[in-house]
């Protein structure tokens, strides 16, 4: 159990750290909202880190209960973004749009790292 | 060039992503995935430049058989630097771009594809969306009361608060045979 969360934990920090510094780079080379999609893309990342350790606080160390919790949340705060993408998109606003997708694209990574993690790691 | 767009026009070029793709159409006309591939940005984030610098009036964009082609605005770029400076503006044109601005910011952050999120709690504010939703309203013309909430609920959900303001705003007037839109001044 104590793997698979610090393999997650270890995921959200690389990841995190990544974003960050390809939002210093960005900005040092002028491209601001681009550095500003990276640090969108950290934040999702960090919601999830804060999620996964109330996960493991409401699991009280079973494995299930924090897995269902987990995904539950990765299901619920996304649909509102889904949302959003689709009334961006339905009115043809495409800074929105890329916004609503960088954060889904970054969830369903997350979602795929989290399954992988939880089925492989004993 | 007024100086709200001269300072729009150095906002949007300022981003090398921008300057890039700018470039790129300064060879030939090309649509996003082409831009895309050439500069090694994905086609989303293209896009998302493309409709600043097309919001900017710095590209304008047409339709190609299945593409929508995307070309520089070359008019823009033949405004000198020293023009824009030595154009002057007076204190009532400032002025009045300043209230334009800030009206446009209170509609950007109290509608959304043309729906109210909240009404404000600044009155100034309130004032702002209330106009916004009278615009809807045509003038020398008498609607019910049903009528006139079915078209607010249009915008906002709680139609009766609204067109109550509307009535202490004066941007709509009663009486027994229903209501009408006051023309401001």
């Amino acid at each position: 159990m104590n793997e698979k969360i610090k393999h997650m934990n270890q995921f959200f920090d690389n990841q995190i750290q990544l974003c960050r510094q390809q939002e210093k780079n960005l900005q040092e080379d002028d491209r601001r909202d681009e550095a500003n999609f990276q640090k969108i893309k950290a934040n999702v990342y960090d919601i999830f880190k804060t999620i996964l350790t109330v996960a493991q606080k409401v699991g009280n160390g079973n494995s299930q209960s924090i897995k269902q919790f987990f995904w539950a949340k990765t299901e619920q705060i996304p649909a509102s973004w889904k949302a959003a993408y689709e009334a961006a998109k339905l009115h043809d606003d495409t800074e929105n749009m890329v916004v609503e997708m960088i954060k889904l694209d970054t969830i369903q990574e997350i979602r795929d790292e989290f399954l992988t993690c939880w089925e492989e790691i004993k | 060039m007024t100086e709200t767009e001269a300072i729009r026009l150095f906002k949007c070029l300022s981003d090398k992503s921008r300057l890039q793709i700018l470039k790129s159409l300064m060879i030939e006309d090309m649509y996003v995935e082409r831009l895309a591939e050439r500069l090694g940005l994905t086609p989303p984030t293209v896009s998302f430049h493309l409709k600043k610098l097309t919001e900017a009036n710095i590209v304008t964009s047409y339709k190609s058989q299945y593409y929508m082609m995307y070309r520089l605005n070359r008019e823009i770029f033949e405004t000198s630097i020293l023009e824009i400076l030595e154009e002057k503006s007076d204190d009532a044109d400032i002025q009045e771009q300043r209230d334009e601005e800030y009206r446009q910011k209170v509609i950007d952050t109290f509608f959304i594809y043309g729906k109210l999120k909240s009404i404000p709690s600044q009155i100034k504010k309130e004032r702002i969306v209330l106009e916004v939703i009278a615009e809807s309203f045509e003038f020398d013309r008498i609607y019910t009361e049903k009528e006139v909430n079915l078209m607010i609920a249009d915008f906002y959900d709680d139609f009766c608060t609204i067109r109550r303001d509307m009535v202490a705003e004066k941007l709509l007037a009663r009486n027994a045979a229903g209501y009408w839109r006051i023309k401001t001044v």
